[in-house]
């Protein structure tokens, strides 16, 4: 018996105009894996997720669920025959259903008994910690109740595959963090196979047993959250993961392995980089530096620069500073002590963390936001932790 | 409906298919029938102002005839005098409109139940009604003379344009009422607390809030100058007995009248749909082009004004006079007017009787004319509830082609026309020899009454019911599919609970307007079979203003009882759970 609950193969799909939403996207997911598609607003995860539903049609390729053909060019298996769950944005709880009857309406197209319905759906609410308030409306529910209820309605059906649209995503940051863990062991511990969206990079890196990235409309790389954070595909998947800043310069000399030397343009500086693709000496690149990557040390060395502090901001554990290097900025530079503004500081970039690309291929053009930097530190943790 | 919802939600998809090949289909027959309904007859019947010979053979191709006649003598006189009232009734309405919403929405004023359901109330009674209640009451030989209160002095002023003005003054309420009502409500504290912080004084900060209320009355004047254009019930009435003409009893009486004038009629009927379109456009047009959005999620509350000392008996007596003259002095009038036989003589409690009701059930004044517009009503009200609800499911769909954009056009211009152009239309149109060579000849018959009752109610509530269908969110029916429910579940389950009562109001509506409508009535009734309305009028016109006035109390009382009995119905029978949506919806709106 096939362990492939999910494959999704060569699908386009595109809406007036012309717009390409899905560009040729293939991925497989495994019975029990939890996979992330990750990307930011339209690059068409949403829509991949409503083509599993059956919400939304394509045009070509085809969906296979389980060993069910459920869609391909001029077929599309209607929603309510593809025993999928799903966890929507906004929840999508019937509020004139109370929370048990939304949970156990996800059950009447099992094989339970009526009457096995409601103590099922009960079970499922009280291991979401709802079963008090079981007989309460969804406007009665607080937003994070909401969602476990929906949580609950998708868990709850020996559903082939759980679907979840950006549901942390009208959360705050603390109920956030709490949900994800409840989902996170909730769908492992049911053996549930899912496919979760998210433009959230930190939310992605914590579920995922495997993580795609998607750029507007093509799935750009699948893998591992290593994988995708140590080896990223593309200076776009690099900067989406999280950067903490960009230097451009030139390949004075490829080192061993994928190391190479890259002179910084406008200083006299260096640093050691991992070579991405197949740069040499003399091509130009540029370096995507990951945030934990950087450590202020107190001599030159090998591979040190040195870098004006131009902000420093108290995170607790530690403080995070702003460099000026050149013309480059360098952010999330993480020390114990505090190096206050206009200080002059050398610094250490780890190889690994310095991600050299080629310039001539394009870096992608997608500029990485405030909230992308914020979460870098975090995520360099987890992985390098 | 559930149509709708038979595959996936993918409007914008450009990918051909099976599934929206058939939804095409049933978009494009309910688009037909829209333009079968309303669009063609209405059209060929307008060609008649520029084209007579579509209507006489042997008269010119194109000729302006009829526009000569429509802009000269009594026409164009007519057409002045409905210009002249409308203005005047649109300014009273919204007047009293923006009082009422302002004490009811912004003050903590006792009855606002009550109140509400006294604006219902007028919506539903027709003009007309409210016209024969003034008269009874004042005329010469009328209830007031009877009782020795002299009325005479009012009754001559009445008895033309000032009669009419209040008429459709006091008609109009409703419309400016719940059309500024919701801006009322809207206007959150934070605003006026701006307004008090930056300008200073109340004065100044009410003279800061007053522009946000422009759009408002402004929809609110171009409302009820509209609906007064169109009226056709106090012009057939009153107007008409008062030597005061109005455009539409001149339409009337240009196709009720021999030598027939189709050519005039419809050049009237040009100028009716341009002067009820052209302020309702310059409406959107203004409310388009700034932005006066007060509605949002970090709205707070605006706190209530606590009435005291004179504010509070100013407010009361104003509420008292409003709707003492709205309501109470028509009814008065009909009511008492009903329990009279004869005329003169003094009034006392013998001479009260209730032999004009025992008249409306029994062979004299035959009860089938209630019955009769029962049918109809209930027809109508269920075909258009219908229709109409698929045709708001269609406009509020993202993505719209062409087409349907095309059919909101017709649908929102068609709200402006008036029922005695449709009706003139459907005479017109439906008298063709070729609906005879197709077997389809239903002029002079029930069925195009019918059609035409439904022609005119559908872009109304088709308008009514696109603000709730639009607000249900399409996760709603797709996380029921996604759960196991074939689309016509999917709808009951997650859509029928959130428009439910949306429905439920059209279809009472729709049934109370029908109930009592005049000018289709009067245009298309089939010989031997009288609709309320003209049985009504018809005894009024032959001096058995008892009969007439019992008629109209037993149409009224029929309608609040059908509105109330099937209001508590819904109630009783719908589960638990809609009673949660209800109590829930309970705080922002108002309604049946």
């Amino acid at each position: 018996m096939s362990q492939i609950a999910l494959t999704y193969s060569g699908v386009t799909k595109s809406y007036v105009k012309r717009r390409v939403v899905i560009d040729d996207v293939s991925f497989e997911v495994v019975k029990g894996e939890l996979l992330v598609l990750l990307g930011p607003s339209g690059s068409g995860k949403t829509t991949i997720l409503r083509t599993i539903a059956g919400i939304e049609k394509i045009e070509k390729g085809q969906i296979f669920i389980g060993e069910t053909k459920v869609c391909h060019d001029n077929f599309a298996l209607p929603p309510e025959e593809r025993k999928v769950s799903m966890v929507f944005q906004d929840y999508a709880l019937w509020p004139h259903m109370t929370a048990l009857e939304n949970v156990a309406f996800a059950l009447r197209r099992g094989s339970d008994q009526k009457k096995d319905r409601s103590p099922k759906a009960l079970v499922m609410l009280t291991k979401v910690g709802l079963s008090p308030k079981a007989n309460r409306y969804p406007s009665e529910l607080s937003g994070g109740e909401q969602q476990r209820v929906a949580l609950a309605r998708a868990l709850v059906g020996d559903s082939a595959l759980v679907l979840f649209d950006e549901p942390l995503s009208n959360l705050d940051v603390d109920l956030r963090e709490r949900l994800r863990v409840e989902i996170a062991s909730l769908v492992r511990e049911s053996g549930a196979t899912a496919v979760y969206i998210t433009h959230d990079q930190g939310e992605a890196f914590a579920l995922a047993d495997r993580i795609g990235v998607l750029c507007e409309g093509k799935l750009v790389q699948i893998g591992s959250p290593e994988d995708i954070y140590l080896r990223p595909a593309t200076p776009f998947v690099a900067r989406f993961t999280g950067v903490s800043g960009e230097i451009a310069g030139i390949v004075r000399s490829r080192l061993g392995g994928d190391l190479v030397e890259v002179m910084i343009d406008g200083s006299n500086g260096a640093i050691i980089a991992t070579a991405m693709d197949s740069a040499d000496a003399g091509d130009r690149v540029t370096v995507l530096v990951r945030p934990g990557s950087i450590k202020v040390v107190e001599d030159h060395g090998d591979g040190s620069i040195g870098g004006t502090v131009v902000d420093v901001a108290y995170r607790g554990k530690s403080y995070d500073h702003a460099l000026l290097h050149g013309t480059f900025h360098l952010h999330g530079v993480s020390s114990h002590r505090r190096y206050e503004r206009g200080t002059s500081v050398i610094v250490t970039i780890d190889p690994a963390g310095a991600l050299a690309y080629m310039s001539e291929k394009g870096t992608g053009g997608h500029e990485p936001s405030v909230s992308h930097l914020a979460f870098t530190s975090e995520v360099s943790e987890e992985v390098n932790g | 409906m559930a149509l709708l919802l038979d595959r996936p939600n993918d409007l914008e998809s450009k990918v051909p298919s099976r599934f929206n090949l058939k939804k095409l289909n049933l978009s494009t027959l309910v688009g037909l029938v829209v333009v079968v309904l309303i669009v063609v007859p209405v059209i060929y019947f307008l060609a008649l102002a520029f084209f007579p010979r579509l209507s006489t053979p042997g008269a010119p191709i194109f000729s302006l005839t009829g526009i000569k006649y429509a802009f000269a003598g009594d026409a164009l006189r007519g057409l002045l005098d409905s210009l002249g009232v409308s203005i005047a009734a649109g300014a009273i309405a919204t007047s009293i409109g923006l009082s009422l919403s302002w004490i009811t929405k912004r003050t903590n004023v006792r009855f606002k139940r009550l109140i509400s359901a006294s604006v219902w109330f007028l919506l539903l009674v027709p003009t007309y009604l409210t016209t024969a209640g003034w008269q009874r009451l004042l005329e010469p030989g009328g209830i007031l003379v009877r009782l020795h209160i002299g009325s005479l002095a009012l009754f001559h002023p009445f008895f033309g344009p000032l009669g009419v003005i209040v008429v459709l003054g006091f008609s109009g309420i409703p419309f400016a009422y719940l059309t500024i009502g919701a801006t009322v409500e809207n206007l959150g504290a934070e605003l006026e607390d701006a307004a008090r912080v930056h300008a200073g004084s109340r004065l100044k900060s009410i003279l800061i809030i007053a522009p946000i209320f422009m759009p408002a009355i402004i929809s609110s004047f171009a409302i009820v100058f509209a609906e007064s254009m169109s009226d056709f019930g106090v012009a057939y009435s009153l107007a008409s007995g008062a030597h005061f003409p109005m455009a539409t009893y001149s339409l009337y009486t240009a196709i009720d009248s021999i030598p027939l004038n189709f050519s005039g009629a419809a050049a009237i009927s040009w100028i009716l749909i341009l002067s009820a379109l052209v302020p309702l456009v310059i409406q959107r047009k203004l409310t388009k082009s700034k932005s006066y959005a007060i509605a949002g999620g970090r709205r707070r509350r605006a706190t209530m004004v606590k009435l005291e000392g004179k504010a509070k008996v100013g407010v009361y007596t104003f509420l008292a006079v409003v709707f003492f003259l709205a309501i109470l002095v028509p009814l008065i009038g009909i009511l008492t007017s009903s329990l009279l036989v004869g005329f003169g003589g003094s009034i006392s409690l013998s001479s009260l009787t209730l032999s004009n009701y025992t008249r409306v059930f029994s062979s004299t004044l035959s009860g089938s004319p209630l019955w009769y517009s029962s049918l109809m009503s209930l027809l109508t009200a269920t075909v258009t509830v219908a229709v109409g609800g698929y045709l708001a499911t269609v406009l509020v769909k993202k993505g719209a082609s062409w087409g349907v954009r095309a059919l909101d056009f017709v649908l929102l211009g068609s709200v402006a026309l008036p029922g005695i152009v449709l009706g003139a239309g459907y005479i017109f149109s439906y008298n063709q020899p070729i609906f005879d060579h197709l077997g389809f000849a239903i002029y002079g018959t029930s069925k195009l009454l019918l059609l035409g009752y439904v022609a005119s109610a559908i872009p109304g509530a088709s308008r009514l019911l696109v603000g709730p269908i639009s607000q249900v969110q399409s996760n709603m029916a797709m996380a029921s599919r996604v759960y196991g429910s074939n689309p016509s579940r999917a709808w009951r389950h997650a859509v029928l609970p959130f428009v439910a009562r949306a429905l439920l109001s059209a279809w009472l509506l729709t049934f109370a307007k029908t109930l009592l409508e005049l000018p289709m009535s009067q245009l298309l009734y089939p010989p031997g079979l009288y609709p309320l309305s003209v049985a009504i009028n018809r005894l009024v016109a032959g001096y058995d203003y008892g009969g007439g006035s019992a008629m109209s109390i037993v149409a009224l009382l029929y309608a609040l009882v059908i509105v109330g009995v099937v209001s508590l119905i819904y109630r009783l029978v719908i589960p638990k759970g809609w009673k949660a949506l209800l109590n829930v919806d309970a705080s922002k709106n108002e309604g049946f």
